[in-house]
């Protein structure tokens, strides 16, 4: 088997659902495709080079921008605007489909993963697989996450680093 | 051992008005604790499995369950495997409720082993001291078992009582443990009703097995000044014959140190501890030693220090008969809970058992006897020590970096890893002669060492022998201590502190509990229960918590039990012992319902309940907890209306119970005081919660110390605290802060301009504080 897509933690497999491999290509794909997009970043986005990252792929895409965790800080100081949730109250709050969503716009088609820690991100992305059917989820970070719909592959900081540039083009 | 006479403390002496008569313990206000002749019992004695069912949807409508699957399978039946994504298995089951069946599979296990101990424990101690012995925690305290006369509706006054209590719950077991069967229960929220049954269960156990050893062997009854004791890899003498108990029954190692008394043999060995049997064991007797919590286990076991390894019960490694076979240690079991495939020895002379261990004519014994244990053990530590001194048991310096060298960065160290830690890297730097990123990972276990790391390599580089190694390079700088657990709180501390924690001038109560499983190592824990102990916060803990808590030092060298006091009281440190002294934290919330507030106990658990959930600002934080124990406990302490913070680990556990903000009807009360249902506060918001990072966890934990029943000025000191934790991790104010501001008087005067801007903002009103808030009596009950 292909070692960029068995998970990161290859005990994180849950069943036969694996995610779909994507390339930053069809991530961007999937992003043109969302009505109602959602990037939330995890504490391991309070480092460079994931911070500064983190903050152009969400003004490239105007993405509304939930920090989990004690990422807020961070990003408020880089006058980046974000809303501060815990990673399980966003999660609570997007497998509900009447939640009206950050904008309060409606509830979000897409949310983008970055920067969470791996296993717990696993978790919550496997409580978005079950009960959250009316979203898809995608994940940004240099482990393949089967949990989620889409996934980048397990990748070295190089390539990862090419991969998140070209999330910044069209 | 003959127990001592009654000591009576000083403040039982200071405590004003306090009158005794036959039959009755009265106060100045009135009736608070009765025998059982005058005791009118409430409505739910010997709760059965759905006679609290009422008051759990009431907690499971206001926190609902949130679930993370660790896996889409079921694999219990052989209708299965089931794959459960978005469909049901064979016997239709859907994936919510399996995931709650699952949970309530943990808290029964966990339950178990709790009351699997207490129950040794009770029989062990009545054999040895007889069903009348007398529980007698001292004068100072008389509500000697506050889950068990509110649950079983009696105060037990010898150790057969405690029978009682033990008898109910097993039986309460076998229908909880029923219901995991397939084609039993249908329902998410009513598996996790009996789930929360499970975790009462637990507590009760928990409680019968501590108070059992407390007054059977002589172990502090509530004493704020328990002597410091030795914790640390370095605290121990490798010059001497070294036994070291892991586990949680304190018998074996009672009969070691008894029999070191009884033989003049206490100066010429070390006696020491890993997880809660160290706890227990340095309650009963303070010469021995603390090695530290669980996560030292593999690297001690490796470092070959102890000549023998004693097991009892619960979280011991599994393949320790292994690993002590590697450097020549013998091991003794000493349960049914782990006989490891032992020769049952129990009824053999033990010299002839000494014999066969030292010749190596069996792996180790298996003595069900605590009292054999103690000569055995010793025996055989003396007879093995010296030779077993000339034998290397782990790699040397030089063999370390060489091994390292046989890394071929293949990654797989990291990958297995379950808390993702940079193992590979750490290896690379050593081979390049950099020791620093191996100790980074030793110090304060932020390796808790599982081993992971080993089973995988292909190149089969020892790396927690390595460790180990790289550890005692250093181990004059691993020496520390720990309050000895003192037990439950006292009365008259609970009279002194009632109304401050009821009003909210004492911020709150944190208790740091659990294991080790943390994501960065332990010293982040000791340093935010060092946060909230500046801030006036009562701050009390147990098991491998409270010797995480003792492992750090400041900068002057001091721990956290030498720079506070053991009282429970502000700014007290107040360690109660082993997991077992975990029932003693929602004891002293139920104590202050009954002591404080005259709520009475017998079969009242629903109104306690009630009364801690809205006026108790009590909080667990469980940062490191990873085992079916630690579930049940948790759930347990929420059935009590007791919210719990756990770190991202825990989301392994499936189920959190998180409360909705925007859902408003949800947070609706009734004033009892007016008999009107009004508007309520997220306060608690949520009941069980993961928190990523320890910042986000301390900013929480302050915030569900909030209750309804804040007088202004409580609730102006705790949103002070939550206000100034947000700054310092957020760097901001609370966003949130008008949810919890009633009316003006609860801004903090410091914080006023800002807060007051966020409340324009959010358009708020001011509304009505209630005077007895409570769920009970509500609309629909």
């Amino acid at each position: 088997m292909n070692e960029r897509v068995i998970p990161w933690q290859p005990t994180v497999i849950a069943g036969p659902k694996q995610a779909l491999l994507v390339t930053p290509e069809t991530a961007k794909m999937m992003m043109k495709k969302a009505k109602r997009p959602l990037l939330v970043i995890g504490p391991l986005a309070k480092e460079e080079p994931l911070l500064t990252h983190s903050i152009e792929i969400a003004e490239k895409w105007d993405l509304p921008v939930v920090t989990t965790a004690d990422t807020f800080k961070i990003f408020s100081e880089r006058n980046v605007e974000t809303k501060s949730y815990g990673t399980v109250e966003i999660l609570n709050l997007l497998k509900d489909p009447e939640w009206k969503g950050v904008r309060g716009e409606g509830q979000h088609d897409l949310v983008i993963f970055i920067g969470g820690i791996y296993y717990m991100a696993s978790q919550g992305l496997s409580t978005l697989k079950h009960f959250a059917p009316h979203l898809k989820t995608l994940t940004l970070c240099k482990y393949f996450h089967s949990n989620a719909d889409a996934s980048f592959p397990n990748m070295n900081d190089e390539e990862w680093s090419k991969y998140l540039e070209k999330m910044k083009l069209n | 051992m003959a127990p001592k006479p009654k000591e009576l403390k000083a403040d039982f002496w200071k405590t004003k008005d306090f009158k005794i008569s036959i039959g009755d313990i009265v106060s100045e206000e009135g009736i608070e604790s009765t025998d059982e002749s005058s005791v009118v019992m409430g409505p739910t004695q010997k709760p059965n499995v759905t006679d609290l069912r009422s008051w759990d949807m009431k907690l499971l409508e206001r926190y609902p369950p949130f679930y993370s699957p660790f896996c889409d399978m079921c694999c219990l039946c052989t209708y299965g495997k089931c794959d459960l994504l978005n469909k049901r298995g064979a016997c239709g089951i859907d994936a919510e409720t399996q995931q709650a069946r699952t949970i309530l599979l943990a808290c029964c296990i966990g339950s178990a082993a709790h009351s699997g101990h207490a129950r040794h424990l009770v029989e062990y101690l009545i054999d040895k001291k007889g069903e009348d012995f007398p529980i007698d925690l001292g004068m100072d305290i008389d509500i000697e078992a506050p889950i068990m006369r509110t649950l079983i509706g009696k105060k037990p006054k010898v150790l057969g009582d405690l029978k009682e209590a033990l008898d109910y719950l097993e039986e309460q077991m076998v229908h909880l443990l029923s219901a995991c069967h397939t084609g039993q229960e249908g329902n998410s929220k009513d598996f996790e009703s009996k789930a929360l049954h499970a975790g009462l269960m637990d507590n009760l156990g928990k409680e019968v097995g501590d108070i059992a050893q407390i007054v059977a062997l002589d172990l502090p009854k509530g004493d704020p000044e328990a002597p410091l004791v030795e914790l640390g890899v370095g605290t121990i003498d490798r010059e001497k014959p070294v036994i070291l108990c892991i586990g949680h029954n304190v018998a074996p190692g009672a009969g070691i140190m008894d029999y070191l008394e009884d033989q003049d043999l206490e100066d010429d060995l070390e006696v020491c501890g890993i997880c809660c049997a160290a706890i227990d064991i340095t309650r009963y007797n303070h010469n021995a030693k603390i090695v530290g919590p669980i996560s030292k286990q593999l690297k001690f076991i490796r470092s070959g220090v102890a000549d023998v390894i004693v097991v009892d019960e619960q979280c011991i490694r599994t393949d320790v008969l292994e690993e002590a076979k590697k450097n020549n240690a013998a091991v003794i079991a000493t349960t049914d809970k782990m006989c490891l495939g032992l020769p049952d020895k129990t009824n053999e002379d033990a010299d002839k058992i000494v014999s066969e261990l030292i010749n190596k004519q069996i792996d180790g014994a298996l003595i069900l006897d605590p009292d054999k244990v103690g000569e055995v053990a010793t025996k055989v530590a003396m007879r093995t020590s010296g030779e077993r001194s000339k034998v290397q048991v782990l790699p040397d310096m030089d063999e370390v970096v060489e091994l390292a060298k046989k890394c071929t960065e293949c990654e797989w160290c990291d990958r297995v890893c379950p808390n993702s830690l940079p193992m590979m890297d750490a290896v690379v730097s050593t081979a390049e002669g950099d020791i620093s990123k191996m100790e980074e990972l030793y110090n304060n276990d932020v390796c808790y060492s599982c081993g992971r790391c080993e089973q995988e390599c292909p190149r089969d580089i020892p790396i927690i022998s390595m460790m180990a190694k790289i550890g005692e390079t250093d181990l004059e700088n691993q020496k520390y201590n720990v309050r000895a657990g003192r037990g439950p709180v006292q009365d008259v501390e609970v009279r002194r502190v009632g109304a401050p924690i009821v009003l909210g001038d004492i911020p709150g109560v944190i208790a740091f509990v659990g294991c080790t499983n943390y994501p960065d190592g332990g010293e982040e824990v000791a340093k935010m229960a060092e946060e909230f102990l500046e801030r006036n916060y009562i701050v009390v803990t147990t098991g491998c918590g409270a010797m995480t808590l003792g492992e750090y030092r400041d900068e002057e060298g001091n721990t956290l039990y030498e720079r506070y006091s053991g009282s429970f009281d502000a700014k007290g440190l107040v360690n109660m012992g082993s997991c077992v002294s975990n029932a003693h934290i929602p004891g002293v919330a139920i104590k202050i319902a009954n002591i404080f507030a005259k709520k009475p106990l017998e079969g009242n658990f629903e109104e306690i309940a009630d009364y801690i959930l809205n006026r108790v600002g009590a909080c667990g934080v469980a940062w490191g907890a990873y085992s079916q124990k630690a579930a049940a406990i948790a759930t347990g302490v929420n059935r009590w209306g007791i919210p719990v913070v756990v770190g991202p680990q825990a989301s392994k556990y499936r189920r959190l119970f998180l409360g909705r903000t925007d859902k408003e009807d949800s947070w609706r009360i009734n004033d009892l005081r007016k008999h009107t249902e009004i508007a309520g506060e997220p306060a608690p918001e949520h009941l069980l919660y993961a928190a990523e990072t320890i910042g986000e966890a301390t900013v929480m934990t302050a915030k569900l110390c909030i209750r309804p029943n804040d007088t202004s000025k409580g609730r102006q000191l705790k949103l002070n605290h939550y206000i100034d934790l947000h700054k310092k991790y957020f760097g901001t104010l609370p966003n949130d802060i008008y949810k919890f501001v009633r009316v003006e008087k609860d801004i903090p005067i410091t914080y006023k301009r800002d807060v007051m801007q966020i409340l324009e903002e959010n358009n708020w009103e001011p509304r009505e504080l209630p005077q007895e808030p409570s769920l009970m009596d509500m609309k629909g009950d």
